[in-house]
């Protein structure tokens, strides 16, 4: 199963139950997702979501030899959006990440791979003036 | 623009918006040698983090990382493109204008937004738009495995559900070929011109903004049919 997020694509295991739903084990989440499962809910970097008492047992489930949590449950839960076909599923931006930062004017953080190989965050240029510019071929 | 305003006073990221083949983009770096940071992003996650739905798209990004402008539309300079036995004009100066009295003035540039004024234009995102970017990124998936039938069938309904945003109808009309989506483009740009208040882009509402981007395509006879014309006139 592949989970396309935040520009990354990850392969990850697919429980071979309810594969109408995303199910992911629990230590794929970050890496696929973004989340971490953390006491206090489920964490995107400081921000944290604490999962409904009552949906616990029904969203995490001990089946196939590991931890998984139903994912495609927890993103409708926070109004991110999701598209599959077959077995690759493509997340959205979750909604209060994606808005907040733009609506009080603060750049939003990014990490890309330069042409000649380095990583570029764009948070490292603070203290300079940065134009950002767009472009494709077509 | 980058080495005329002066490279010691700001970094300019030039991100290449493609995805399909890579050498596309290697072949525009190549030809301008840039002196620039130069990067791909072929999910187009920038635009999204941004929120714009065309290019070029540009934001000026100050010492303390607050956006103090952002606009779609940004080319940076006035341009010539030729395709077949035509040609099509393009772009405008007003943007390198304005980013070179950004640079050199600061927040006292009059060109610069305030937080309330960049909220102001942001675009509205609801859910069709977020599933409208969760399809496109499926299509962008499904291209770069060579699966075509499905690309097509995710660019569609991304395209569907995000009419307005013309990243998604640019990349999905490249999968059929780039003369297919430059003709799509200047015939989608000059209807949405003639024929509704809406434009291919935002007005920047920049000074010398020249609000049509793009010209008709000129033919290679369109001289000799126009002074045929003239005669005729005349006569």
């Amino acid at each position: 199963m592949i989970i396309l997020a935040n520009g990354n694509t990850t392969e990850v295991a697919q429980r071979t139950e309810d594969a109408e739903r995303l199910w992911v084990r629990v230590g794929d989440l970050p890496g696929a997702t973004g989340w971490q499962m953390k006491p206090q809910g489920m964490c995107l970097g400081e921000m944290c979501v604490p999962l409904p008492d009552d949906k616990v047992e029904e969203w995490i489930a001990d089946a196939e030899d590991w931890v998984w949590m139903c994912y495609s449950e927890f993103a409708d839960m926070i109004g991110q959006q999701y598209a599959r076909d077959g077995d690759v599923w493509s997340l959205g931006s979750v909604p209060d990440v994606r808005r907040s930062g733009l609506e009080i004017g603060i750049a939003p953080d990014f990490e890309v791979t330069e042409r000649s190989g380095d990583t570029l965050r764009l948070s490292d240029f603070r203290g300079r003036k940065v134009v950002l510019f767009t472009w494709a071929s077509w | 623009m980058y080495e005329s305003i002066g490279s010691d006073r700001f970094e300019l990221i030039s991100v290449a918006q493609d995805s399909g083949d890579p050498k596309a983009v290697g072949r525009w770096f190549d030809r301008a040698s840039p002196t620039f940071r130069c990067v791909i992003d072929p999910t187009h996650q920038i635009s999204s983090l941004f929120g714009w739905v065309n290019v070029p798209s540009a934001a000026w990004i100050d010492e303390d990382g607050t956006i103090v402008r952002s606009n779609e539309g940004t080319y940076p300079g006035e341009s010539t493109v030729r395709f077949g036995l035509g040609k099509v004009r393009f772009g405008d100066n007003s943007f390198a204008r304005a980013t070179r009295d950004w640079i050199e003035r600061g927040a006292d540039s009059e060109h610069v937004w305030s937080s309330t004024e960049l909220a102001e234009r942001l675009k509205p995102v609801d859910d069709d738009t977020r599933l409208a970017e969760a399809t496109f990124k499926l299509a962008l998936h499904f291209e770069a495995v060579g699966d075509s039938e499905r690309a097509l069938k995710h660019f569609a309904a991304a395209q569907r559900l995000a009419p307005d945003n013309w990243i998604y109808h640019r990349q999905g009309w490249t999968h059929r070929g780039a003369l297919y989506a430059g003709l799509k483009v200047l015939r989608r740009s000059n209807h949405l011109q003639k024929n509704t208040d809406r434009s291919f882009y935002d007005p920047t509402g920049l000074p010398g903004e020249d609000f049509r981007r793009f010209t008709q395509p000129e033919w290679l006879w369109t001289p000799a049919v126009r002074r045929f014309k003239q005669l005729l006139g005349r006569q």
